[in-house]
C-alpha cells in the first residue's frame, strides 16, 4: 500500500457511438483535473490531438459493426494490459443493436440512402467483449461520471473494480422518487442495473434500461408488470430490446 | 391535553420555523405525493395525509450516511466516526411510524447502541398527528397501530377550527410553552377519543386474526411453500419494499475514496434481504440464493424473528411496501391472511 | 472449576476503527496468509478465543475475521485469511508496518471453561482451522483442566496446509491426540499421513460421548457430513458447537447480512450450539 505507484498510461478510443461517454469524461470539470492526476492521458481524440499507443488502459466507447472496427479493436486490445469498455453501445451494444432485430436492407436503405451500398457494416451490431477480451464494463447511457472515476481509481490503485448488482428501483426509493408505475407511466427501473443513482426517474421520466439487465432479472415477472400496465406483447418486445436486445439474445443462444 | 385555535398551532409552527434552533419538517406534498420534507412555512404541512412515501425514520436513519473519514497521508493518518447529529422538530407523524420508531428506538438505541441513530433520534422532537385520512392500501387498525398512546412529544388531533395536543414529554411541553393554549374541555376529550376511535374503521384491508398469533403462524407456516411460492414468483428482487418500511432497518456499507487512495469515507446505505445478494459471501456461497427464501426471510423478520429478538411485531400495517410493490406481490396483510387459510385449512 | 473470562463490553457503537499496525506476516499456501497486528493504543485486543474483528482498510472496505491466535498467546493478535474477495485481496497487498483499522472483538462464543474435566475434540476444516486455532491453543494452554484433547485435521492437498510448523508440533506432543487428513495428493507433492475426507477420521476414534464436547468449524457441506458422524457416536447435540461465516457490515447486530433465520452471526455467534442452530433451516443449507 505505502509503494509509489506510477501514474498508468490511459487511452480513449471511439466504436459506432455518438461519443457521448466521452463528453461526460470532458464534463468532470474539476475533477478532471483530479484525473489527470492519478492517470497519464495519451491519446483522447475529443480533447486533445497528441496520439500515443504506448498505454497501459484502453477505454473504449461505441459498438463494433466493421471488419475495421474490430481490426481496430484487436490492436488496441494488443497494446492495453487493461480494456474497459465504455457506456451502453460497448458494453450491450446499446442503440446500435436495435438494428440487430431489424431487416438489415432496410436499416442501411433507411440510414444511409443511397449510398447504402458503400458502406460495409455488418448485419449486427456488437459489444466490444464479443470481438475481443474486456476486463471491465461502464454501462450506461451515457456513463455515470462518478462511477468511471470509481472505476480509474480502483485500477490506478490495483484494486477490482465492480458494479452495483440491485436494480435501479433500489436507487430511485432511497432518493424518494415517485414512481414511474404509480404516475402510470412504465419503467426498466425493476430489472436495471443500478449505479445509476436512478437519475432519469429523478428528473420526471422513466428507466430505459441503458445499464443493462440485472445479473438474474425476473423477466416473466417484468413482462407481467409492463403488460399489466396496457403494453402489448410488442410493445413490451421493443420497450426491451431498446437496450436489453443484445443481452436478450446472448441469454437465448446460451 | 391543551386545545389551541388552528391559526395559534401554524403561527407556533411558524415561531419554531423563524427562531427554534432545530430544522423544522414535516408532512407535506411535493406535487405527486407526500413526502417528509422541510418546510418553510405551516402552510406548506398537510396533516390530512394518508401515506407519505418514506417514514420519518430517515431522519435518524439517513438513507446514505457517513460513519467515519479517514485520511491515510503520513502525517495525519486518522480514521474518525464522522457522522452528523442533526436536530430536527418533526410535524405530522402517523401514529403507526411513531410505533416503528418506538421499535427502531428499542434496537438501535437500546439493544444495540448505535450512536449516529441515538443522537440524531435525541436531538429531535416528535409530534404525531391523529389519522386524518387512511390510505388504501393500509391494515394499521388491524396491527393495533391505527393510534398509540406513547411515542410522542406532541400528539395533534384536529377538532373543527381547533387542534386538541397530548403532551408525552418535557420535550413536547416545553414547545407550547408561550403558546396560547388551554385546558380541554370534556367535550373536546370525548371529542379526541372519538377522531380516534372512527380512524379505526376506515381501513379497508386488515389481517383477519389478532396480530399476537402472528409468531406462531410464521413458525407454522414457514414450510408452506405454496404460499410463499404465489408470491415469490411475481417477485423482481428489487428491494422497494425493504427500503419504503418504517421498520427495515438493514443497511450495506461502502467506502467512497475521494479520487486518492489516501482520503475517502465509509457510508452506510439502506439495503434490502429481497436484493440478491443480500446474504452472499466473498467466496460465492448464497444463503438466501433462491427468490423464495429472501421473500419468506422479510415477512418471516416482520412477523417473528424481530419478535423473538425484542418483543415487537414489526408489521406496522402501514402499507408502503404494499402501494409501492409494482409487481404486487408485496402486501403483508393479503400473504399473512392466506397463510393463515393455508395453515387452518 | 475454572474461572470464566468475560467478554469486553465496548459501549456504545460509533463505528470508529482504532488503528493496528502489521507486524508480521506469514504465508501457508499460495491464498492463506496469517497476518499479525498490534493495536496502536492499547496493549491486547482482549477477545475470547472464537470471537472475531472487523477488519478495516481505508479505500477498499471492511471484513469480518475470526480471531486465529488464543488470548492466552503472548504479543499481537492473529488474523488467518484466505484471498477470495476485494478485502482479503487488499490484506494480502499488505506490508509490514501499514496501519489498518479494527473493531471488536465481538461475538458470542462458547464458554469453553464449560468443557472442563471433560474431553475435547476440535474438527477443523480446510480454512476452518484459522477459528478453531484460538480455542485449540487456549485449551493446550489450560491443559490441565481438560481430559483427552483430539484435534481433527482436514485439508484438500498437502500444500494447503495452514500453520504447519505448528500442525508438526501437534502431532509430535504428547498433551494432544492430533490427527490429519488430505482429500487427495496431486502429483508433485507427497505425504505419507491419511487420504481420505475428514470424517473418516471421525470412525475410528474412541470417545466417551456423555463426556466429549465437539467445536466444528469448516465449509457448510462438511458439517452436514461430520455431524452424521457425530450421531454415529452418540455426542449430544447440545455438547457440539459449530463456528459459523456470513457476510457482515456491522458486527453489532444492526446490518442484517449476517441473518441466519432469526439470529445474527455477529452477536449469537459466530461459535453456535448445534442444539440452538440444528432446527434453523438457513444454518448449514
Amino acid at each position: 500500500m505505502s509503494q509509489t505507484k506510477m501514474k498508468p498510461r490511459v487511452a480513449f478510443f471511439d466504436f459506432t457511438g455518438c461519443e457521448g461517454d466521452q463528453l461526460q469524461i470532458i464534463n468532470l470539470e474539476e475533477k478532471l483535473l483530479k484525473l489527470v492526476e492519478i492517470v497519464d492521458i495519451v491519446s483522447f481524440r475529443e480533447a486533445t490531438s497528441a496520439h500515443s499507443d504506448d498505454y497501459q488502459i484502453a477505454f473504449v466507447e461505441g459498438s463494433i459493426s466493421r471488419d475495421h472496427d474490430a481490426e481496430r479493436l484487436e490492436e488496441i486490445r494488443s497494446n492495453a494490459d487493461t480494456l474497459v469498455a465504455l457506456g451502453s453501445c460497448a458494453t450491450i451494444g446499446g442503440i446500435n443493436a436495435v438494428r440487430n432485430s431489424q431487416d438489415f436492407d432496410t436499416v442501411q436503405k433507411r440510414a444511409y440512402g443511397d449510398d447504402a451500398d458503400r458502406i460495409d457494416s455488418w448485419e449486427d451490431a456488437k459489444p466490444a467483449a464479443e470481438v475481443v477480451e474486456v476486463e471491465y464494463e461502464i454501462p450506461g447511457c451515457p456513463i455515470d461520471k462518478d462511477e468511471f472515476l470509481r472505476v480509474v481509481t480502483d485500477l490506478v490503485q490495483g484494486r477490482e473494480p465492480s458494479l452495483p448488482k440491485y436494480p435501479v428501483c433500489l436507487e430511485c426509493k432511497l432518493n424518494e422518487n415517485t414512481c414511474a408505475f404509480l404516475r402510470e407511466d412504465i419503467c426498466l427501473g425493476p430489472v436495471t442495473r443500478g449505479g445509476c443513482d436512478a437519475v432519469c426517474v429523478s428528473e420526471g421520466t422513466r428507466c430505459w434500461g441503458c445499464r443493462g439487465l440485472i445479473d438474474n432479472p425476473n423477466e416473466n415477472a417484468a413482462f407481467d408488470v409492463l403488460e399489466e400496465h396496457g403494453l402489448s406483447v410488442e410493445e413490451v418486445t421493443e420497450f426491451y430490446n431498446m437496450y436489453f436486445g443484445w443481452q436478450q439474445t446472448a441469454e437465448v443462444e446460451q | 391535553m391543551k386545545i389551541l385555535a388552528k391559526y395559534e398551532f401554524d403561527e407556533l409552527v411558524n415561531k419554531w420555523i423563524a427562531e427554534d434552533p432545530r430544522e423544522v419538517v414535516g408532512a407535506t406534498h411535493d406535487g405527486t405525493k407526500f413526502v417528509f420534507d422541510d418546510i418553510d412555512d405551516a402552510e406548506e404541512l398537510r396533516l390530512d395525509y394518508d401515506l407519505t412515501m418514506l417514514s420519518p425514520k430517515k431522519y435518524f436513519f439517513p438513507q446514505r450516511e457517513r460513519l467515519v473519514q479517514y485520511d491515510t497521508n503520513e502525517n495525519d493518518y486518522a480514521m474518525v466516526q464522522d457522522w452528523s447529529e442533526e436536530s430536527r422538530i418533526i410535524v405530522g407523524i402517523h401514529p403507526y411510524d411513531l410505533v416503528a420508531i418506538e421499535q427502531l428506538d428499542d434496537i438501535f438505541i437500546d439493544a444495540q447502541g448505535d450512536e449516529p441513530y441515538r443522537r440524531k433520534r435525541e436531538n429531535s422532537v416528535l409530534i404525531g398527528v391523529t389519522m386524518q385520512s387512511v390510505s388504501e392500501h393500509s391494515f394499521a387498525a388491524s396491527m393495533g397501530t391505527a393510534r398509540t398512546e406513547t411515542g410522542y412529544d406532541l400528539l395533534v388531533t384536529e377538532l373543527e377550527d381547533t387542534y386538541a395536543i397530548e403532551i408525552g414529554s418535557e420535550k413536547g411541553s416545553g414547545l407550547l410553552e408561550e403558546a396560547p393554549t388551554k385546558e380541554a374541555s370534556l367535550e373536546e376529550v370525548e371529542a379526541v377519543e372519538e377522531q380516534k376511535a372512527a380512524v379505526e374503521s376506515k381501513f379497508e384491508k386488515g389481517i383477519e386474526f389478532s396480530p399476537k398469533q402472528l409468531p406462531s403462524l410464521l413458525k407454522e407456516g414457514y414450510d408452506a411453500v405454496e404460499v410463499w411460492d404465489e408470491y415469490a414468483d411475481g417477485c423482481l428482487s428489487c428491494g422497494t419494499c425493504n427500503v419504503v418500511c418504517p421498520t427495515c432497518y438493514c443497511f450495506n456499507v461502502d467506502v467512497v475514496d475521494y479520487m486518492t487512495d489516501e482520503v475517502g469515507e465509509t457510508r452506510r446505505r439502506w439495503d434490502g434481504c429481497l436484493l440478491e445478494e443480500f446474504a452472499a459471501v466473498a467466496g460465492g456461497e448464497n444463503f438466501r440464493e433462491e427468490r423464495v427464501a429472501r421473500h419468506r426471510h422479510r415477512l418471516m423478520r416482520k412477523g417473528n424473528y424481530l419478535y423473538e429478538r425484542f418483543g415487537d411485531i414489526a408489521c406496522v400495517g402501514c402499507g408502503r411496501c404494499t402501494k409501492q410493490c409494482v409487481a404486487d406481490v408485496a402486501d403483508p396483510s393479503e400473504i399473512y391472511n392466506e397463510l393463515w387459510r393455508s395453515v387452518n385449512a | 472449576m475454572p474461572e470464566k473470562i468475560e467478554a469486553t463490553d465496548h459501549g456504545p457503537v460509533h463505528y470508529e476503527p482504532e488503528p493496528a499496525t502489521l507486524v508480521r506476516r506469514e504465508a501457508f499456501t499460495d491464498g492463506d496468509s496469517v497476518f499479525a497486528f498490534e493495536l496502536q493504543e492499547r496493549d491486547t485486543l482482549g477477545h475470547l478465543p472464537g470471537q472475531f474483528v472487523q477488519l478495516f482498510i481505508p479505500g477498499v472496505g471492511e471484513a469480518p475475521f475470526s480471531v486465529s491466535s488464543s488470548p492466552t498467546d503472548e504479543g499481537p493478535f492473529e488474523l488467518c485469511i484466505r484471498e477470495v474477495g476485494k478485502v482479503t485481496n487488499a490484506i494480502h497487498d499488505l506490508e509490514v508496518g501499514d496501519t489498518v483499522g479494527i473493531r471488536g472483538p465481538f461475538g458470542e462464543v462458547c464458554d469453553i471453561e464449560t468443557f472442563a474435566d471433560n474431553d475435547v475434540l476440535f474438527i477443523a476444516g480446510g480454512i476452518g482451522l484459522a477459528p478453531l486455532r484460538s480455542m485449540i491453543n487456549y485449551v493446550l494452554a489450560h491443559r490441565d483442566w481438560f481430559d483427552d484433547v483430539t484435534v481433527l485435521y482436514g485439508c484438500k492437498e498437502p500444500a494447503e496446509m495452514l500453520y504447519p510448523a505448528e500442525v508438526r508440533q501437534w502431532e509430535q506432543s504428547d498433551i494432544i491426540d492430533f490427527r490429519m487428513t488430505v482429500d487427495g495428493v496431486p502429483e508433485g507433492q507427497t505425504w505419507d499421513g491419511n487420504v481420505g475426507v475428514i470424517t473418516t477420521l471421525i470412525p475410528g476414534l474412541n470417545l466417551d460421548p456423555e463426556n466429549t464436547y465437539t467445536v466444528v468449524c469448516g465449509p457448510p457441506v462438511m458439517f452436514q457430513f461430520v455431524q452424521q458422524e457425530l450421531d454415529e457416536k452418540e455426542i449430544p447435540h447440545e455438547q457440539i458447537y459449530l463456528s459459523l461465516e456470513r457476510r457482515m457490515h456491522c458486527g453489532v447486530g444492526l446490518c442484517g447480512h449476517c441473518q441466519i433465520n432469526d439470529l445474527y452471526v455477529c452477536q449469537d455467534g459466530p461459535v453456535f450450539n448445534y442444539e440452538v442452530i440444528k432446527n434453523r433451516p438457513e444454518a448449514l443449507s
